[in-house]
């Protein structure tokens, strides 16, 4: 796996694949998604896909994948190993969707929360396994949100491909299993080897990068900066940084911001709507500065 | 202006705190404000050749990255020229009522902002004050008094002038609130000449007192709006009168006769049944609907 591409610039989300195995382009297929990383609020989500002949699921079995969460981390390589090698008919994809991108996602004016994130990124995946040409007709997925909405969504997306979605399709399906290995493997690696893009001298002792690992939390409160806050590196969005930004780093205001916003001050200056319908006050002639003052936000100075 | 450097900041308050510094030197100087009577800052450019208005560009959420600092207020200030006998004209028609000639000196004296006298180094602001004043030269000495007249002729040309920069610069004076990046298929040509003048003397009268800006509307001949108040419909009921309420256009007037002749409407039998109910102690149907009274 060359993550070359992704490291190149780890602020935005990259997409890696295989070749596209020549029987795949003729021989009915199934395939698997499955993402690694949803939890952390360090490092990137990856979302993988792995497809193969359905009448070759049994060589697929063979080489004993399993659920990436029961396997050390070296078991896991030596299977992406095996993977790599049965590239004659077994392909993957994966998204590495890097932290950055999921903190500008959930952060924006128009929120884009983490389930919608994860649709997307899966229903891209398969969109591109059949652009490239792969003959999909079963598609396994591990879930995100309610099982039968999702199967529902996706099929609607692919028709002509029968979808199954459901709890611990990881451990269920082979090929869900083998899409799960891609998508640590890469996660592991990204992870190992951060390139900070911030000119800044961080220990690499981030532990797992849970939000509960104490390794974990240590480092975070270790790397804050009052004004930045953290690298790229973190997800902003998520409530343990943002839980500790608000308590230690210098409060900044946003105008969409909920509480200190324009929203609620808007509040504050809004006057009744009754207001609009009584008299006004005569005798109140405190001169208001001109407009042409007033909408372009400029004031007299009294001091500096 | 770019943002001030903390160089710079240094250097203005340095020119703030210390007052007296060789003459050349700009300053900056708390004066009274025209309009508003509060303080507010100007600088005095060195040779004292000009005076400058300090504004300040001020919008909510705005910040600072500076070199490599962060400045909390994303205020922007602006120094811009501005005329010294706007500053001066409120202490020269304060003593216009009494109607004497006297010098400068005499005239431009205020406890409250000593820096005003600064203001007569500039040697723009001597020569301009024919503007606003007679003046009277009594051996080597000059005398000034205000005139009400010259100073009106001089607004006017301030709002002129201002009508011609509001032109060239393409700014929407109009009451709609237009924006000026939208551009339109047709010419607008709804803006009125009274538009841009009403819009002009606005502008001019930031820079003057409140009764001379009455007077500034009266000289330019622009009826004063008319107060929305006014305009508003009475807020208590009409008082019914005696006399039927009538429609204005009521055609059946026309049919008259016929209308009065109209003996009362026969009632339904049911409304006749109603009629004769004992209805005591009832409430009215309406009464359910009227806010209810607090206890």
């Amino acid at each position: 796996m060359d993550l070359t591409k992704f490291e190149e610039d780890n602020s935005k989300s990259c997409r890696l694949a295989s070749a596209i195995p020549e029987v795949c382009k003729t021989t009915d297929c199934c395939l698997g998604i499955d993402e690694a990383g949803r939890g952390p609020v360090l490092g990137p989500m990856v979302y993988g896909i792995c497809f193969c002949p359905i009448s070759m699921k049994k060589d697929l079995e063979n080489l004993k994948v399993a659920d990436s969460k029961t396997l050390s981390e070296d078991e896991r390589e030596k299977l992406f190993a095996k993977l790599s090698e049965a590239n004659s008919y077994i392909g993957w994809a994966i998204q590495i969707l890097s932290p950055n991108s999921i903190s500008t996602s959930m952060l924006q004016r128009a929120k884009y929360n983490l389930n919608a994130i994860s649709h997307d990124t899966a229903i891209g995946l398969v969109q591109y396994a059949l652009d490239c040409g792969v003959q999909l007709k079963e598609v396994f997925v591990d879930t995100v949100g309610p099982a039968e909405k999702y199967q529902e969504k996706l099929s609607k997306i692919f028709p002509g491909v029968d979808v199954t979605v459901k709890a611990k399709a990881d451990a269920l399906f082979p090929v869900v299993s083998a899409a799960s290995i891609c998508a640590k493997v890469a996660r592991d690696r990204v992870v190992k080897s951060w390139k900070f893009i911030e000119d800044l001298d961080v220990d690499v002792e981030y532990g797992s990068g849970y939000p509960n690992d104490p390794k974990t939390k240590e480092w975070l409160a270790k790397y804050m900066d009052p004004v930045f806050g953290y690298p790229q590196f973190v997800r902003f969005s998520w409530s343990t940084a943002q839980s500790i930004l608000d308590s230690k780093a210098v409060p900044v205001h946003w105008d969409d911001d909920e509480e200190n916003g324009e929203k609620a001050a808007a509040k504050q200056n809004c006057q009744s709507v009754l207001s609009y319908f009584a008299r006004k006050k005569s005798g109140d002639t405190k001169r208001e500065p001109h407009r042409y003052f007033t909408e372009r936000k400029l004031e007299t100075v009294s001091s500096l | 202006m770019p943002p001030l450097s903390s160089k710079k900041r240094d250097r203005i308050e340095s020119a703030i705190n210390v007052p007296k510094r060789t003459s050349n030197e700009p300053i900056f100087l708390s004066l009274r404000h025209p309009k508003t009577d509060n303080v507010s800052l100007y600088l005095l450019s060195n040779e004292a050749s000009e005076v400058f208005e300090v504004k300040a560009f001020n919008e909510r959420y705005h910040s600072w990255f500076i070199g490599q600092s962060v400045q909390h207020d994303g205020r922007l200030l602006f120094l811009t020229r501005m005329d010294p006998v706007f500053l001066l004209l409120p202490y020269f028609s304060k003593f216009g009522k009494e109607g004497k000639f006297q010098p400068v000196e005499q005239v431009v004296v205020d406890e409250a902002f000593p820096g005003c006298i600064q203001l007569l180094k500039c040697s723009q602001t001597l020569q301009c004050l024919s503007h606003v004043t007679e003046k009277k030269e009594v051996g080597s000495q000059l005398f000034y008094r205000y005139n009400k007249d010259k100073t009106l002729t001089w607004l006017k040309k301030k709002v002129d002038n201002t009508v011609k920069a509001l032109k060239n610069s393409n700014i929407c004076v109009g009451d709609a609130v237009k924006s000026s990046t939208f551009i339109r298929s047709k010419r607008t040509t709804d803006i009125r000449e009274e538009d841009y003048l009403r819009y002009a003397h606005g502008l001019v009268s930031e820079y003057i007192s409140e009764d001379l800006s009455k007077d500034l509307l009266k000289y330019l001949q622009l009826p004063e709006l008319s107060n929305a108040t006014e305009l508003e419909p009475p807020s208590k009921k009409r008082k019914l009168s005696d006399n039927p309420v009538e429609a204005g256009e009521d055609y059946t007037k026309f049919n008259n006769d016929d209308h009065k002749k109209k003996p009362t409407k026969k009632m339904t039998p049911a409304q006749k049944a109603l009629a004769k109910v004992d209805k005591t102690g009832m409430k009215t149907l309406s009464a359910f609907f009227s806010p209810k009274s607090k206890i």
